[in-house]
């Protein structure tokens, strides 16, 4: 029993780390994205314009990126102090679904003028539907957690 | 419509006080305060069992059906 509290509080704190890395990276992409898509853009030998487009997608989708980790980080405390089926944890998973379908819309309209960013659309729509499902799963099992809660 | 709870009636007619009753049905005092305030969404037959020993009465005692037509509109 012993083992496996500690077997899942690491596996949260993983997580959390994993968190920490993807910051660390979104905050790295901020810092140095001008740089690379200017890079990117010259050896692909694409038109000049598409540095700008490029960037404002990018620096647009990274808004969502850092929403996204920050509901994460929340949510991985609540789950860490034991408040796993609470109100809050359906609030963070709803922000998290519509970040993703802010996101996925942004690599679509992008799409336009990069066909590749229609992948990232459809990946962050995809992911978008799996925080969406979770969320419900979530919602239904806080429902269920209140009338047990409530059964004498 | 709604089901009351009477709970705290049979309660004052057996003389007998909240703390005592959740103590002897084996429930916390909080949880008894639940089923009498009429909080509880459900209630174990295990749990009436107790009641109804305890309180010498019968289910029907503890609980009463009341129609609100004005809430199903």
């Amino acid at each position: 029993m012993i083992r496996m509290h500690v077997t899942k509080d690491m596996s949260i704190r993983l997580t959390l780390a994993c968190v920490a890395v993807f910051a660390v990276f979104l905050l790295a992409a901020d810092l140095f994205a001008f740089r690379w898509i200017g890079w990117y853009v010259a050896w692909r030998g694409m038109r000049p314009e598409s540095v700008l487009k490029m960037t404002v997608t990018l620096y647009a989708a990274s808004v969502f990126g850092w929403v996204c980790l920050w509901a994460l980080w929340r949510l991985l405390k609540n789950i860490k102090a034991e408040r796993v089926f609470d109100g809050e944890n359906v609030r963070l998973l709803r922000a998290i679904s519509w970040c993703c379908a802010f996101a996925a819309l942004i690599f679509c309209v992008s799409g336009v003028y990069y066909p590749p960013f229609f992948f990232a659309g459809a990946a962050a729509a995809f992911m978008m539907l799996i925080v969406r499902v979770v969320k419900n799963v979530f919602q239904q099992a806080i429902e269920m957690k209140s009338e047990l809660d409530l059964t004498i | 419509m709604k089901i009351i709870v009477n709970i705290d009636v049979m309660m004052a007619k057996r003389k007998i006080s909240a703390g005592e009753l959740a103590e002897r049905i084996g429930i916390t005092p909080a949880n008894l305060s639940i089923l009498k305030n009429g909080k509880a969404k459900a209630i174990r037959f295990s749990t009436l069992m107790a009641l109804c020993r305890e309180l010498r009465c019968q289910p029907g005692d503890l609980l009463a059906f009341q129609d609100d037509p004005e809430e199903e509109s």
